[in-house]
């Protein structure tokens, strides 16, 4: 048997890698290392213009919502200001109503 | 003190590249299929090369992923029921015999006919001559089962051998009675 395990180790002694391998194996760790770094630049910037998109619509959203209150509240005080006008005018006539009445009596 | 030992992708490939390709060459049989497992086996290295911590480690790290990779080949090729030294001699048109002496062709012929699991243990102890032991860590096995695989493969491939190459032994037999 040891003759044979003698034979099984000269049978299978290592065998040259192709000359190719290691060329191919250099140029596709050269072509992706550059490729992966500009991926990982890819999605940095995706990343940012994401963060930035979304910063700004929630601004937006926020500034409107001002805007829509202040909108509102002016009505409200345009309305107050036009009822508080309407009623001293009513006063004032009911007081002359008044004046006109008492005159006459 | 590990850690002072700073890897060197093309160093690795340089010393290692004729055991990966041989362990790949000799697990599936196919010179092409090996070509491209080594390739692939050496850019997972690459990938993983900040955890590798000494050069033992790349070297144990290597052989383990290597007969990873070749029985994950075997296993597609054999969905795919392919005779893989069939497919060497005809696809690649490599003679074996061209490179070798004719029992050491034929031996690796034989070791292509072999159970997967008594061919890894024969290629890891006979190519790269390691002890049971190494080779149950490298194939994740007990050792038992690495020994059993060993002796199984051993005897199987002789018996092979002796059925295959009557002649030569015959020839041998002759020589030594001479």
């Amino acid at each position: 048997m040891e003759e044979f395990e003698q034979e099984l180790r000269q049978a299978f002694e290592r065998r040259p890698a192709p000359t190719s391998l290691k060329r191919r194996l250099m140029e596709s760790r050269r072509t992706r290392q550059p490729r992966s770094h500009a991926f990982r630049l890819q999605r940095l910037a995706a990343a940012i213009l994401l963060t930035a998109a979304l910063g700004g619509g929630l601004v937006w959203r926020n500034r409107e919502e001002q805007r829509k209150g202040e909108a509102a509240r002016q009505q409200v005080l345009t309305a107050l200001r036009i009822t508080n006008r309407a009623l001293n005018q009513m006063n004032t006539q009911l007081a002359a109503h008044g004046r006109v009445q008492r005159q006459g009596d | 003190m590990a850690h002072d030992w700073q890897p060197d992708f093309e160093q690795l490939v340089d010393e290692h590249q004729s055991m990966v390709f041989s362990l790949a060459w000799r697990m599936t049989g196919d010179r092409g299929l090996a070509e491209e497992i080594a390739q692939d086996v050496f850019l997972q290295l690459d990938r993983h090369l900040g955890k590798i911590e000494s050069a033992a480690h790349a070297c144990f790290w290597l052989r383990r992923v290597t007969m990873s990779r070749s029985a994950d080949a075997l296993r597609r090729r054999v969905v795919r029921g392919l005779d893989l030294w069939v497919e060497m001699e005809e696809h690649h048109g490599i003679s074996v015999v061209e490179r070798t002496s004719p029992l050491g062709a034929r031996l690796e012929q034989l070791l292509a006919t072999l159970p997967e699991s008594q061919r890894a243990a024969l290629v890891l102890r006979y190519q790269e001559d390691m002890t049971p032991e190494e080779i149950a860590a490298t194939l994740q096995a007990p050792v038992a089962t690495v020994k059993s695989n060993l002796q199984r493969g051993l005897k199987l491939l002789r018996a092979k051998a002796e059925n295959h190459l009557k002649e030569y032994v015959r020839g041998k037999e002759y020589a030594r009675e001479g």
